[in-house]
């Protein structure tokens, strides 16, 4: 027996001997009959010393709060369970959330329970107090007139008072230099300088675009617009209640993303040969006729829609795409239409004189303010040896990352659940974040620590921000109005005014030559995005988009480039760029530009914590500072050796049926019922010799419409929080027994993905009920295929009868029951399961009993939408629907008339509750059905 | 070897009487099992709980009258009946026995800010969901399942909590309703028609008979 390093539990090692096996069971059979007969432990019951108003033992609240990410802020609304924030929402009235989430706002709840946060001050890395670090800085600042030799450093700052604060600083120490280094930064911001002479930010409104090309622009999957850009493009798609138009989207990606997978048209190109398309498609645009065919088709659909059509850019492009595609806006008329500009936050100077200065040894202090630089900052920065030439380092971050080790002192900072503070989204609007529970340990927020820079010990960040926000709003009617925008989650009208900037100049068109070689290509990954969340299992464990990898990142390439490179899935290669050398893992992706090697940021951290420590490899030594997302000349060489990877992508696969369903707008407009047509997919029909349950009361059912599915997974972390459901780590993933309730599959119809969401779909006649020798699995009268755990003797023939292949079983102790932390963290309304057990997806019955009992309380029926699931809460293009079909007001209701919908394997007569939309997609009639 | 003479024949009968034995000794034995696991002594039924401070409901509640909400103040609109706050064990006695040996638990507790922990009577299992609430709303009297309190000088369990137990009600809960307002009232004494006005108020509060297993396992 070995223990497993996730779960704290004993696994068995393979090999063990039949004679060893047989002493095992024995001692477990006779342990068990003396395990049954032991009592429950005592109990204290602990109330308050004086109750707070307000609460109420056992009733949950909610609060308006922001997130943070890379700085910009999305709105959410947090379950507070007794003081413990236990569930992320989306907040309905916050502009970048509407009501969604993403993945990473459903994981940060972990995040602030994580057992691995820093906890502790640290000065050389031993123990220091806040009274030793705020002496040793006040000094500092008192011995350096002018601020002369102090630094900070910082990621990107949104925050209107966080800026304001260092602003002020930084005008009373006209000598102190604030410096910025966002790893996940693009080129946006160069890119607008490019065309139109100053920095801006672009503000896309897919909804009002009916024709869109994206040049390696994953909006869906990336960047702090994703969830609102999700609904916006979603919401032209959408083909129901009888309409039948739809917006077309052109992609052009390296790398498949989830914006590539929902496109209606995507090519697969180099880094380079996308620049390419980019002037082909300008000089189109323009009148060139000296283009292919497809850029002149994708001109003439966008010339058709003038006004009404955008080119998105992706940030990984250089700044002279970014021009191009702004140029093209404007002559399509789509500036100050589909794309808006506003002033971006005040930045801090360039990383680079930093460096400079600390090589010289002229910083003597230096404060790293939520960063980690010593890890995301290029190798030709030497960073490492810098920092030992600045006599005061400082760091301040949740973790004791790889910038804590090599600083003179580190800072435990806030999570975003335990601060006062302030953000602004990714149009502008402000919004307060505001603390959901006491600071779990003696951490401090940054407003402190600047506030500290300027001498003032005893700063506390809710009067700093609404210091800054009394002094923007007037004293006139201030608490009413901050009472106001707490509740609401965003600060009404706060956001910039667009400006209407004009091309500076002429955008040069010339096309970048073709490159011979292997083109190295950069990403942030979907799941840990630039590495601040790979201690987050939650996040390591969902399956990435398109790759289904977990727990680790490769070098993905196309099936063309590994025959042509000799290798093949798991073989290590070597990648080299100038003096760089990375050791990779190759996996193969189809789909993925020729000629070109992806890779992700985010892995390979040596001090990530228990978690995130080890996993994958860091492709960050491959980056520059004047290409830090793509670059030629990468040489790849077989290094010998393997690394196994686990991929989620064959597990519980229900083979050799064709499942999701696809359909072009074309064939939906003249027949839309020609997929419910399909008898495979077509309930009810047969006989059956079970009874006809008559369902009276509430009869629960889950849409799911293909088409607005991005397979963007904030469903599946969405589940996991609200459902405690455990991580099981790498080696138990290998084996298949990951234990998500909700799984995306990728379907593949055409050689095109179809993201397939997929939990239990609650058969009426479920066939696992049928072979429960224990009653463990049985039907309520709302309809719901229940599990209780209590019964559940652990024999798995439901999971062996089940054909959709969605129920998952606790083979070892999973849950970790030991952290502390972790504890609060759990939703108390869902039973913590132990190992043994069966489980699966419960349509969230813990949330329809509590509708219930209020409902039955109150003595009325359920409302319309009073209950909806976690999955169907967090989605951002509501491609999840749940509700009552007994309900006439239900959309589920009204969707299940649809005529394009159908059931999973409908021909077996289960009769599921989950019922699915057909994908339909828009191509474009000039370019054919085939995919370029 | 003739066996008849290793056996001699009045083994005849002790065989036959052997079996018969055995059979009531099983039966016995099953009994005798049945009775245990459903004695006070495994049910913990009836035990008095210590508590830190030795806290009558006897007295506050048959003497000095007070209601079981004044403490146990979420009753009616959270799952958790809820327990007094150290405060509101103050607000008497900081009038009144005010330097009682018994009580310096709770003056601690308020002094130094740390909360009392109490020992819970009632532990359902950690899989079992239970709602005060819906039972006050439904007319489900506290002493239906608490027993006699206001006759407690220290809180016994007063029923098993089997989920067989629980189940008798929800099958038929004619026989435990009451008339709402009237759920608090420790002196109610069931009509002599209980199942007449059960049936009637079962109706009229329209209780439902709830025995999914989804009901109170999630």
């Amino acid at each position: 027996m070995g223990k497993n390093k996730h779960t704290h539990e004993s696994v068995w090692d393979e090999g063990v001997s039949r004679r060893r096996f047989l002493q095992i069971m024995g001692a477990s059979l006779a342990l068990a009959g003396v395990g049954g007969c032991t009592r429950q432990p005592p109990e204290s019951i602990v109330p308050y010393v004086t109750q707070p108003e307000n609460i109420t033992p056992g009733k949950v609240k909610y609060y308006a709060t922001t997130l943070t990410l890379a700085g910009y802020g999305r709105g959410a609304l947090v379950r507070s369970d007794m003081g413990r924030p236990t569930k992320i929402e989306g907040n309905p009235r916050h502009p970048a959330s509407l009501g969604a989430t993403d993945l990473f706002m459903q994981a940060d709840i972990l995040t602030l329970y994580d057992p691995d946060r820093s906890q502790n001050l640290l000065r050389k890395g031993g123990i220091g107090t806040w009274e030793q670090f705020a002496s040793m800085l006040i000094r500092e600042a008192q011995g350096r007139p002018g601020g002369r030799g102090i630094r900070l450093l910082t990621g990107h700052i949104t925050s209107p008072t966080l800026l304001e604060q260092i602003a002020a600083w930084l005008r009373a120490n006209p000598e102190a230099r604030w410096h910025e280094h966002e790893p996940s930064e693009g080129f946006e911001r160069a890119g607008t300088k490019l065309a139109f002479g100053r920095e801006l930010e672009p503000v896309y409104h897919f909804d009002r675009a009916d024709v869109i090309v994206s040049l390696d622009a994953d909006f869906l999957g990336e960047g702090p617009g994703m969830v609102a850009y999700g609904r916006q493009l979603i919401g032209g798609r959408l083909v129901r209640g009888g309409r039948n138009r739809m917006n077309r989207l052109y992609c052009a990606e390296a790398m498949p993303s989830i914006t590539g997978a929902t496109a209606d048209h995507r090519w697969a190109l180099s880094p380079s040969g996308i620049e390419r398309l980019a002037a082909q498609l300008h000089s189109a645009l323009n009148g060139g006729a000296d283009v292919p065919d497809r850029v002149r088709a994708i001109a003439a659909d966008l010339n058709a829609n003038r006004g009404r059509s955008l080119v998105v850019p992706g940030p990984r492009l250089g700044a002279p795409a970014h021009a191009l595609a702004h140029a093209m806006n404007a002559t399509l008329g789509n500036n100050g239409a589909a794309v808006t500009f506003i002033e971006p936050p005040a930045g801090g100077t360039d990383v680079m004189d930093l460096l400079d200065e600390m090589g010289r040894g002229e910083v003597g202090v230096l404060i790293m303010l939520g960063c980690n630089p010593a890890w995301t900052l290029p190798p030709e920065a030497g960073f490492g040896e810098k920092i030992r030439k600045v006599p005061q380092s400082v760091h301040v971050g949740l973790y004791r990352d790889e910038t804590a080790v090599v600083s003179q002192w580190h800072v435990p900072m806030r999570h975003d659940l335990e601060s006062w503070g302030d953000a602004r989204a990714y149009d502008g609007t402000a919004s307060l974040i505001q603390p959901l529970i006491e600071p779990l340990y003696a951490s401090r927020s940054p407003h402190e620590i600047v506030a500290l820079l300027m001498g003032d010990t005893g700063a506390r960040p809710y009067e700093t921000v609404r210091r800054h926000w009394r002094s923007l709003a007037g004293e006139a009617d201030f608490e009413a109005r901050w009472e106001g925008w707490l509740n609401e989650g965003a600060i009404a009208n706060s956001a910039p005014r667009p400006v209407a900037p004009t091309l500076a100049r002429k955008i040069g068109t010339e096309a970048p030559p073709p490159q011979s070689g292997i083109e190295l290509n950069v990403r942030l990954d979907p799941t840990v995005f630039d590495g601040r969340y790979a201690n987050n299992a939650w996040l390591q464990e969902c399956p990435k988009p398109i790759t289904k990898l977990v727990w680790d990142n490769a070098a993905f390439m196309s099936e063309a480039t590994a025959g042509k490179l000799g290798v093949e899935n798991e073989q290590l290669v070597e990648l080299k760029l100038g003096p760089s050398i990375v050791r990779a893992p190759a996996w193969i992706v189809p789909g993925h530009a020729d000629g070109c090697v992806t890779v992700t940021l985010g892995y390979g951290r040596p001090w990530a914590g228990v978690v995130g420590n080890r996993a994958g490899y860091d492709a960050y030594p491959l980056r520059t500072f004047e290409r830090p997302w793509s670059a030629a000349g990468l040489s790849v060489a077989r290094a010998g050796g393997r690394r196994r990877l686990a991929c989620a992508q064959e597990h519980h696969r229900l083979d050799g049926r064709r499942l999701a369903r696809e359909q072009t707008l074309e064939e939906f407009t003249k027949n839309p019922a020609r997929v419910a047509a399909d008898e495979l997919m077509n309930p009810g029909h047969a006989p059956s010799l079970l009874p006809k349950d008559a369902y009276t009361g509430n009869a629960w059912a889950m849409a799911i419409d293909l088409t607005a599915c991005i397979g963007c997974n904030a469903c599946v972390v969405a589940c996991q929080a609200e459902n405690n459901v455990p991580v099981t780590g790498k080696e138990q993933v290998l084996r298949g027994r990951e234990m998500h309730w909700l799984r995306i599959d990728n379907d593949s119809v055409d050689d095109e993905i179809v993201f397939q969401p997929l939990g239990c779909v609650h058969c009426e006649k479920a066939p696992c009920e049928l072979v429960c020798p224990v009653g463990a699995t049985v039907h309520d009268e709302d309809g719901l295929n229940l599990m209780v755990y209590n019964r559940c003797v652990g024999t798995r023939y439901c999971s062996n009868n089940c054909p959709y292949k969605v129920r998952r079983f606790n083979f070892l102790q999973y849950t970790d029951k030991e952290s502390e932390s972790l504890k609060l963290m759990r939703n108390p309304d869902v039973t913590v399961r132990n190992r043994g057990v069966m489980e699966k997806c419960t349509y969230c019955v813990q949330r329809i009993r509590r509708a219930r009992i209020e409902a039955d309380a109150a003595g009325r029926r359920i409302a319309t939408g009073e209950v909806t699931t976690a999955c169907a809460a967090a989605c951002p293009t509501r491609a999840i629907v749940f509700g009552d079909l007994n309900d006439a007001r239900s959309e589920v209701g009204a969707l299940k008339r649809e005529p394009h919908g159908y059931s999973l394997l409908g021909h077996l007569n289960t009769m599921p509750r989950t019922f699915y939309l057909a994908r339909v997609r828009n191509p474009n009639p000039a370019l054919g059905k085939t995919k370029a | 070897m003739n066996s008849s003479r290793v056996f001699p024949p009045c083994f005849n009968a002790i065989a036959r009487w052997s079996i018969v034995a055995a059979i009531a000794l099983a039966g016995a034995g099953a009994w005798g099992w049945y009775r245990f696991t459903r004695s006070e002594f495994v049910e913990l039924t009836g035990y008095p709980v210590e508590q830190p401070v030795q806290f009558s409901h006897m007295h506050h509640v048959s003497r000095l009258g007070i209601d079981c909400r004044m403490c146990h103040a979420s009753v009616e609109t959270s799952s958790f009946a809820g327990m007094p706050p150290t405060y509101t064990c103050m607000t008497c006695h900081s009038q009144i026995w005010r330097n009682t040996a018994m009580l310096a638990p709770i003056r601690e507790s308020l002094d130094l800010g740390r909360p009392m922990q109490w020992r819970r009577v009632y532990d359902l299992p950690r899989f079992v969901y239970f709602d005060h609430r819906i039972h006050v709303a439904k007319g489900i009297g506290c002493a239906s399942c608490h027993g006699a309190v206001d006759r407690m000088p220290l809180v016994a369990l007063n029923q098993p909590l089997h989920m067989r137990w629980c189940l008798d009600c929800h099958r038929r809960p004619e026989r435990f309703a009451r008339p709402k307002e009237l759920v608090f009232d420790m002196k109610y004494k069931e009509p002599a028609d209980q199942i007449g006005l059960g049936r009637r108020l079962v109706s009229e509060y329209g209780i439902r008979k709830l025995t999914d297993c989804s009901v109170c396992h999630r």
